[in-house]
């Protein structure tokens, strides 16, 4: 199977929702294309080459003066992709003032199991991504530029042979070098980042200094979002208002979300902010939670989902955010608690093992998550399980503790039903089939930080 | 010595500054080789172990403060200022002044490279901490032989608990130091704590979830 193909470009039919803005596809035009999909071709072909990118986007917008992107990107509303949602121009603009010559960074790590969207991206529109780290080393007067992918052979060689193209055609001004991430949940961290680029462990560590300050081999770093900065690519060449074309006043734009329908399909989608929930994953009787934000994310009960739309105006309120665009709808028949134990025991062993609280307290309320998951549990694993997720919260490196706490804190409220059906030896899915992706292996040893 | 008059108050007050700075300082250090074998205290948080190291150590250098600027102002005998942190140039007892002024100087370039860790690597902080064992050893010498307090008597049990307690943490630490869990392992060697029998294990392989064919590029 052709993986590029796998990839479809929106949800498919078989949901009779309302969907947004998000399905007025409009032929491309070298002007400038209207509707979405903005980042995927229209017709759902495989990778595009750079041929047929060129034809459809025109060449490469260079400005001709470092800086010049700032404003532009200040007035498009351009956020981080990669889960933060951090002002994009805001780290353009600090590491441009950096005294010393920046590096930057394209971020395809991509370790979250449920999301597909960063290596869809780089399949199929690699040459996106390409001409935004160009954008983005001009911006900053970077002469060294990276782009950091998730550990798989055939798309690096892509990713590889796409760059060699563009230097043939003589379109890019700064080489570009692939860097392999290795498959840890924490390897797209940015500290972490720029730790395995400077040879070290894809570790997090302490900030400050940020990244932006002191990243790669010492030198100020600008690590963006391959999906950030395919929108960069293009708002570069469309302008701002042409960006705020889809999505709200303020979340502007489309994303690309990963979306888990509770009958087992898998898409990745481009779809406008503000897109309502229930027009992405099918939210009737046969789903009754929907995971968002990922594995740092929260859980929300289906009918909550179902009155808000994929904005943090909407679920911040509601305990969740949009992060990296990751929405998992749990069918009605699995065990909720089950499956974030699952998954917690999976995010305790992803721990770096540097911070005490992480390394401790994540496998405490992994086990205690276990205990909650079994037949007639131990009625202290609930109220041992909050006091360590109060001890953990703020008091590692990086936000691994947090973003764990918040997804165990969501199950315990959202799955209240299913706790209490536990403690009579009962469960909505005794067979507790697996429905979350999890990879197949974790971190056993120093190598596989590496 | 009959009584504290207003002449012998700063010597007194600089000699038990001096026996105090003592104590605390092998309470940093003692703290410290728990902090770095992840030890913790008995009904105390891990946090505390780290916080209260840290804190102890700031608190040290105040008494080492009061000790050495009380040192200068008692005019029992004359101390030259430049002689707090220029070892050896005392004209009084210059090599045991001298030793405290050395651990005063490594004291103060351990806090304020533990204040700059962020803007460091860590194997350099970690290097640069091997000093605060010869701050705490030459302070000892320092107070053993600047003056004769602690000779007899019970200061002298107490400076020999001091010395005692390093001495079997130090061997502790250095037992412990070859049974170091290395980080990658050490949240699967929690939950394996965690979850005796049946529980899940290092690397162990999940099944993985039931997926479209296809459905992952990777």
């Amino acid at each position: 199977m052709t993986p590029g193909t796998t990839v479809p470009q929106s949800a498919g039919s078989r949901w009779d929702q309302p969907r947004g803005g998000h399905r007025q596809h409009s032929p491309a035009q070298p002007g400038q294309p209207g509707g979405l999909p903005r980042l995927f071709p229209a017709s759902g072909a495989g990778p595009v080459d750079l041929r047929t990118h060129l034809s459809r986007f025109t060449a490469l917008p260079y400005l001709g003066q470092p800086g010049q992107l700032i404003p532009v990107l200040k007035a498009a509303g351009l956020t981080g992709r990669g889960g933060a949602a951090f002002p994009v121009y805001r780290k353009l603009a600090a590491v441009a003032e950096a005294a010393t010559r920046p590096v930057v960074i394209g971020n395809g790590a991509e370790g979250e199991p449920a999301s597909d969207k960063d290596k869809s991206l780089l399949w199929i529109s690699p040459h996106l991504v390409l001409d935004g780290l160009q954008l983005a080393a001009e911006t900053v007067s970077s002469a060294a530029v990276g782009l950091y992918v998730h550990r798989n052979d055939r798309l690096q060689d892509q990713l590889r042979a796409a760059v060699a193209e563009r230097a043939a055609a003589g379109l890019d001004r700064v080489p570009v070098e692939i860097i392999d991430a290795p498959p840890r949940f924490l390897a797209g961290e940015e500290s972490a980042l720029a730790s395995r680029i400077s040879g070290e462990p894809a570790m997090p560590r302490f900030k400050p200094p940020r990244v932006f300050e002191r990243g790669v081999a010492g030198r100020p770093t600008l690590v963006h979002n391959v999906e950030t900065l395919a929108h960069l690519a293009l708002i570069a060449r469309y302008g701002p208002d042409w960006f705020r074309g889809a999505g709200t006043a303020d979340e502007p734009g489309s994303m690309l979300c990963t979306l888990h329908q509770a009958d087992g399909r898998r898409d990745v989608v481009e779809t406008q902010l503000g897109t309502p929930l229930r027009a992405l994953v099918h939210l009737g009787p046969g789903t009754q939670a929907v995971l968002s934000g990922g594995y740092h994310g929260a859980w929300l009960p289906a009918a909550d989902a179902g009155q808000l739309t994929l904005s943090n105006a909407d679920l911040v309120p509601a305990g969740s955010f949009v992060g990296a665009g990751v929405l998992a709808a749990l069918p009605a028949d699995r065990c909720g608690i089950a499956e974030t134990a699952r998954v917690t025991r999976y995010l305790a062993l992803e721990s770096a093992g540097q911070c005490g609280p992480c390394f401790n307290g994540l496998p405490r309320i992994a086990a205690a998550l276990d205990e909650v998951a079994s037949p007639r549990p131990d009625p202290r694993a609930v109220t041992d399980m909050m006091r360590w997720a109060g001890l953990v919260e703020g008091r590692g490196a990086c936000h691994h503790p947090d973003g764990t706490v918040r997804f165990v804190r969501s199950a315990l409220q959202v799955f209240r039903e299913e706790i209490r059906l536990h403690t009579q030896g009962r469960c909505a899915d005794p067979a507790r089939r697996p429905f979350l992706p999890l990879p197949a292996q974790t971190a056993m040893d120093a190598a596989d930080w590496n | 010595m009959n009584g504290i008059t207003q002449s012998t108050a700063l010597w007194y007050a600089s000699r038990a500054t001096g026996v105090v700075s003592l104590l605390l300082l092998t309470g940093v250090v003692l703290l410290g080789m728990l902090v770095n074998r992840q030890g913790r205290l008995p009904g105390f948080p891990r946090f505390v172990v780290t916080g209260l190291h840290r804190n102890l150590s700031l608190l040290a250098v105040v008494f080492v403060a009061v000790h050495v600027l009380t040192a200068i102002a008692d005019s029992y005998v004359s101390i030259q200022l430049i002689a707090i942190v220029i070892p050896f140039v005392s004209s009084y007892k210059p090599v045991w002044l001298g030793l405290g002024a050395v651990s005063l100087d490594l004291v103060l370039a351990l806090i304020v490279t533990s204040l700059l860790r962020a803007r460091m690597s860590r194997r350099m902080w970690r290097g640069l901490h091997w000093f605060s064992y010869a701050a705490w050893g030459s302070a000892v010498v320092h107070s053993l032989y600047s003056s004769t307090d602690l000779h007899h008597g019970l200061l002298l049990y107490t400076a020999i608990a001091c010395w005692l307690a390093v001495a079997v943490a130090g061997c502790w630490r250095m037992a412990h130091a070859g049974r170091e869990i290395p980080r990658e392992g050490r949240a699967a060697a929690t939950l394996e704590l965690m979850s005796p029998g049946g529980g899940p294990r290092r690397g162990r392989r999940e099944a993985p979830a039931a997926r479209p064919p296809g459905a992952d590029i990777r």
